[in-house]
């Protein structure tokens, strides 16, 4: 078993009709591990998920240099589909994923598992198992098209979660939601990540990410230029915005305040952090 | 005191026998407001936004623009005053350049010639995008047609500018660009009324915010009591900005501390912080 | 979500439950071939219109009666107007025209009316009919992921099952689409009350805004779909029972006695029983 789920070696790679989008980007994901991924638009992260599900390259060509190993696989040595079992893919949009041939929650869930041809009782298993977990239970014969944002992107979770892959991979999965939306997927991302599931997610709001990833990944215009643990990341303000990234306000706060005022605050990363480190300066605790 | 610009008046609007989007909606909005439009999807934002430029009529009640009644005045009348651009570019975009992009607006309302050229140039200046004039719309970036989306609006000129969820799927430089967009149209006279879910960004743009919820007004006021209004947000289910946040706690330890953006606060803990030393 | 592409999906895939909802698609489609088949083989436009008929009366049956009246509204009736026009009148030449039933004065012309080409005016787009209402009944009465699985039971590549799929999702995500972008071109000044030229126009402001974010949602489904596992080279799991059952076989049994009494009524009438319509090629 090796020690790392995900081993991305200097991985290079150019569209088609679009050269340059990662390069030579290295990082390793550990078992039960949460890997979160910030960046500018246009950077290279969807790309970079979309390299650990084999994607990249054989959806869409292009000149790929460098290694991704999953699980044990070489993505290039490996098809989407037997990836799929290994790394499930969720994407932005939750409406898009949907297959759209499937009447009811349950079908929908079940569907990838009938693609790949398991055995009938195997499916009603893991889909129960799927739909318990992201908190639709309830909602089971409902039409997948009459549901809510949130409730559309943990369905996409759950369907990617009854194939029991290694490593759940989000690309931005709350974009397009509205707070409860976002709310209910990230309350779902941070319950697999306590319960020990690899997670890779990659994700504008930074604030919520703070509270939960161990690990940060930064890209611009397809290099790494920071990578390690959440908080020594997210305290490097002036890295993050040179890149016009925004760290936690909080963060922003506490640092320009050390900064104009020579205090030495420690800086937090999560409110709860704030609240304490404020709380003690002031002498309000 | 001026004429308000738009006045929504007691209106109700279905969908359907099941779906009653807006439940006596009451609102007035003077010339040179920035308002920001919160709530949860389905709540009604939309479904209001859509009144304020005529595409939608209420069922019940009246929507006043200038004066004007939505429901009796054409609404290619009314687009020429509000002026509203849609969240996803991809729906709007459709032109083979830049250029006729931005001039298809001013162009349906009859503007020709110089006088259009006038208008395609400084609608481009206004977001950044001048020398793209020869680009394809399909061939720029996410954030760059965003804010061509926008430019083909600014060029119709309208007194009112409704933006659909801007900063939804963007990046942060994104938003920064588009919450300063909007500041310099709202200097410049204009009144802009963002729907938006960016707690953040409402704190540091908007003057005023209005929460709707089921199809009601909850809050509508300056931003600052809005965003504090904790037991009202809690029940919509939104999260205050985070130095919003913050600051609440603090003050309930009775530390006298009302900041909901990063300035604000840097501004209020700089003289807490100096007057504790002394 | 409330929008009328989202309600027409719900709706289409039936959330009614007739018997005729119950069958197996197989036996839809046999039907189809079936009952198209017997109407090509009747030259008789009162045999097709009781055929027809059928149809309509399943259609009826299972309460899709409207969209599958009003394709054949608009579909065959106009094109039997044309045909009797063309053909049944004198002046057109049709060949078999012989005998004459009307007489029309025409600004001091006379222009005879034929019993034949009025006949087959009616009897060829009575046929198209028959075809088209008995296949809209087995899709409108077949939901989706049936469908799909009988097109797996055939064994078809998965890409034109994806093709399939696609289309049947695209239509009311299209509708629905095409609602938004109307109202953001109305938003930009799209007038309805101009000329004809402008409205030319403004119909490439709705198709191209249209066709781009289609083919893009067809191809992030596709991506989707591929992550999950979609082009596996496996065999695939049926979740639906696609055995025949007990309605099944009373409905081959109920087209059985029908073929009996259709092949008696043939061979012993031969193939233009009531209308006495002939079909030259086979003679002289």
């Amino acid at each position: 078993m090796p020690e790392y789920i995900i081993d991305v070696e200097r991985l290079s790679y150019s569209y088609p009709r679009k050269s340059n989008v990662l390069i030579d980007v290295s990082f390793k994901v550990k078992k039960g591990e949460v890997l979160g991924i910030i960046g500018p638009n246009g950077a290279g992260k969807s790309t970079l998920c979309k390299a650990l599900n084999g994607l990249v390259p054989h959806f869409y060509g292009g000149k790929f240099a460098g290694k991704v190993i999953v699980a044990g696989m070489n993505t290039l040595e490996h098809s989407v589909a037997e990836l799929a079992t290994k790394v499930g893919l969720v994407f932005q949009d939750p409406e898009e994923q949907l297959s759209g041939v499937t009447l009811t929650v349950y079908e929908e869930v079940a569907f990838g598992l009938s693609m790949l041809g398991f055995p009938k009782e195997e499916i009603d298993h893991r889909v129960r198992e799927a739909i318990k977990k992201v908190g639709l239970e309830g909602l089971e014969w409902r039409s997948p098209f009459e549901l809510s944002g949130g409730q559309t992107q943990r369905l996409a979770i759950a369907t990617a979660l009854a194939l029991e892959p290694e490593v759940l991979v989000l690309d931005e999965p709350t974009a397009q939601l509205d707070p409860i939306g976002k709310f209910e997927v990230f309350s779902v991302i941070k319950k697999l990540a306590d319960e020990g599931s690899t997670i890779v997610v990659v994700e504008h709001e930074i604030e919520e990410l703070a509270t939960f990833a161990d690990n940060i990944l930064m890209l611009n215009e397809g290099r790494v230029v920071a990578y390690g643990p959440a908080r020594r990341v997210l305290t490097m303000v002036e890295e993050l915005k040179k890149y016009e990234v925004n760290p936690p306000s909080v963060t922003e706060l506490t640092y320009l305040l050390n900064k104009t005022l020579g205090t030495k605050l420690e800086v937090p990363i999560t409110l709860e952090e704030a609240i304490k480190i404020y709380g003690e300066a002031l002498g309000v605790m | 005191m001026p004429e308000p610009i738009i006045k929504v008046e007691n209106v109700w609007f279905a969908y359907n026998e099941k779906v009653v989007a807006l439940k006596g909606i009451n609102m007035t909005v003077y010339p040179g407001e920035l308002i920001a439009l919160i709530g949860q999807n389905g709540g009604g934002k939309t479904t209001l936004a859509k009144h304020l430029n005529g595409l939608l009529k209420p069922q019940k009640g009246r929507v006043l623009i200038k004066g004007m009644d939505t429901r009796t005045t054409p609404t290619h009348e009314i687009v020429k005053i509000v002026g509203y651009v849609f969240q996803n570019p991809s729906h709007q975009l459709f032109a083979s350049t830049v250029y006729e992009e931005v001039a298809y607006g001013p162009r349906n309302l009859g503007y020709e010639g110089e006088e259009l050229e006038k208008r395609v140039k400084w609608a481009l200046s206004m977001v950044g995008l001048e020398g793209l004039e020869d680009e394809n719309p399909y061939d720029l970036d996410y954030g760059k047609m965003k804010l061509l989306t926008v430019a083909s609006v600014i060029s119709m000129d309208p007194e009112v500018f409704v933006l659909d969820e801007p900063t939804t799927g963007q990046d942060h430089k994104g938003r920064r660009i588009l919450a300063d967009l909007c500041l310099k149209l709202n200097e410049e006279g204009k009144t802009v009324i963002v729907i938006t879910h960016d707690m953040r960004f409402v704190a540091e743009v908007a003057k005023r915010t209005i929460l709707i919820a089921n199809g009601r007004i909850l809050l509508d006021g300056p931003t600052r009591e809005v965003l504090t209004a904790i037991d009202v947000l809690r029940r919509a289910a939104i999260k205050p900005p985070q130095i919003a946040s913050l600051s609440m706690v603090l003050k309930e330890r009775g530390v006298d501390v009302n900041a909901i953006t990063i300035n604000e606060a840097l501004e209020e803990f700089r003289k807490l912080f100096s007057a504790a030393r002394r | 979500m409330s929008s009328l592409g989202m309600g027409l999906l719900r709706r289409t895939i039936a959330e009614v439950e007739t018997f005729i909802h119950r069958l197996d698609p197989r036996t839809k489609f046999i039907f189809f071939l079936w009952i198209s088949a017997f109407a090509y083989v009747f030259c008789d436009y009162a045999i097709t219109a009781i055929l027809l008929a059928a149809c309509l009366a399943l259609a009826a049956y299972a309460r899709v009666l409207k969209p599958i009246g009003l394709t054949i509204l608009i579909i065959v009736v106009p094109w039997m107007a044309v045909d009797v026009f063309v053909l049944g009148l004198g002046p057109f030449q049709f060949p078999w025209n012989e005998t004459e039933i009307f007489r029309f004065n025409i600004f001091g012309y006379e222009v005879p009316l034929y019993y034949e080409g009025t006949a087959w005016g009616v009897t060829w787009p009575l046929r198209i009919g028959v075809c088209i209402s008995s296949a809209m009944l087995f899709f409108l009465t077949t939901n989706q992921a049936r469908l799909v699985s009988l097109l797996v039971r055939l064994k078809l590549p998965y890409r034109y099952i994806y093709m399939v799929m696609a289309t049947l999702q695209m239509i009311p995500m299209l509708m629905d689409e095409a609602n938004t972008i109307y109202q953001a071109q109305v938003s930009r000044g799209l007038r309805t009350d101009v000329s004809l030229l402008k409205r030319a126009l403004h119909y490439i402001a709705l198709m191209v805004p249209l066709t781009l974010s289609t083919i893009y949602k067809v191809q992030v489904r596709a991506i989707a779909l591929e992550s999950r596992g979609f082009s596996a080279p496996v065999r695939k799991t049926i979740l639906y029972r696609t055995t025949f059952g007990k309605e099944d076989y009373m409905f081959f049994a109920a087209m059985t006695a029908a073929t009996a009494v259709l092949l008696y009524v043939y061979f012993t009438y031969g193939f233009s029983p009531i209308a006495g319509m002939r079909f030259y090629l086979f003679e002289s």
